[in-house]
């Protein structure tokens, strides 16, 4: 086995049940280890996606990739991130921005999120860090944040004319 | 003294959606001197759907505008026109207070499931619209309502996540903050 050795795990659409449910929080080892690689190993699968959430990958623990670098939207981005118990400490702002979803490929929606905020989390390696973000990675991380307690965008939807139907990037 | 006499009419058509339905109808409508008030326009699966209320003045002939619109709908083709004569309401519409996000995997019965224990609870729908996307299809519902005083927003998550169980479909509500300038 090589370390370039990639297993992209299958994304779950909704309704699948696992997208629904509270995830628990997990700590540093094995588990965490294994479940972080799956995660980025998945969003690297998919070209244009800028993040990935434990439960689409049906693993019900609080762990999500972020990375929103390559992206032209991106005003602040920390590379790649990749963080465990992650919770919002703060947040200020708030704007429209559309969002997509590997789980719910044939939709986007105009969704109002805070525009800077402040992520407390664990890393792998079991470091405390706070991440300061703000646009499109305050965007991504808060979408990928709701993955975990069971949310979808299609929850954050304020009206019919933020939503779009879309053809399938997945 | 007299006051110019108006009256209100419902006007609906629909047809295959294509260039020109609203400019074809409309067109009528100018041609006899009536004011177009509230109108909603929407592609419904290739069908394109227009509600409108109208002011007519008094003296404009109901029969004849309605031929002419009938007229409209034989050449576009339109596959209905309605026009109704309704009462006339200044009232303005309730501003709603929530939005709802109703989604699940499709299957009969969840828009009435959900309006009608809307309904028991008094809760006013201002606005619906409804999408099946997908080769397995997902059905989603989002509504607009307005909230009688006696229920408040932890009422309504309790009512709808009981509507959500029952049905087998996700529900969520959020307030609508109003932006205060």
């Amino acid at each position: 086995m090589t370390s370039s050795e990639v297993a992209a795990r299958e994304v779950l659409r909704y309704p699948h049940p696992s997208l629904k449910q509270r995830c628990e929080p997990i700590a540093p080892g094995a588990e965490l280890d294994r479940v972080a690689r799956d995660l980025l190993d998945t969003m690297r699968a998919f070209p244009g996606c800028v993040g990935l959430a434990a439960p689409q990958v049906d693993e019900l623990v609080r762990v999500i990739v972020v990375d929103v670098s390559e992206h032209k939207k991106a005003t602040t981005s920390h590379g790649l991130l990749v963080l465990a118990n992650p919770v919002v400490v703060e947040t200020s702002g708030d704007e429209l921005g559309r969002e997509g979803c590997l789980s719910i490929p044939d939709l986007t929606a105009n969704v109002r999120r805070a525009t800077s905020i402040r992520v407390e989390a664990l890393t792998p390696a079991g470091e405390n860090v706070a991440i300061e973000a703000e646009g499109f990675e305050a965007r991504a991380l808060l979408h990928e944040l709701d993955h975990l307690d069971g949310i979808l965008f299609l929850d954050r939807v304020a009206s019919r004319a933020d939503l779009f139907a879309r053809k399938r990037y997945a | 003294m007299s006051v110019a006499a108006v009256r209100s009419f419902v006007l609906t058509a629909t047809g295959r959606d294509r260039p020109g339905i609203v400019a074809a109808v409309t067109r009528v409508l100018l041609d006899h001197g009536v004011n177009l008030e509230d109108a909603e326009m929407a592609i419904l699966r290739g069908h394109f759907a227009i509600v409108l209320v109208l002011s007519v003045p008094d003296e404009l002939g109901e029969a004849q505008l309605r031929e002419e619109l009938e007229a409209v709908g034989r050449d576009l083709p339109l596959e209905a026109v309605t026009l109704s004569a309704v009462e006339r309401l200044a009232v303005e519409s309730p501003e709603p207070t929530h939005a709802i996000s109703v989604y699940g995997a499709d299957r009969p019965g969840i828009v009435h499931g959900v309006a009608e224990a809307l309904a028991r609870h008094e809760v006013n729908v201002v606005d619906l619209s409804t999408r099946v996307v997908g080769d397995d299809p997902i059905y989603l519902m989002l509504l607009e309502v307005t909230l009688p005083p006696s229920l408040d927003t932890a009422a309504l998550d309790e009512l709808l996540e009981r509507v959500g169980r029952e049905l087998g479909v996700d529900v969520s509500a959020r307030a609508l903050d109003r932006d205060v300038l």
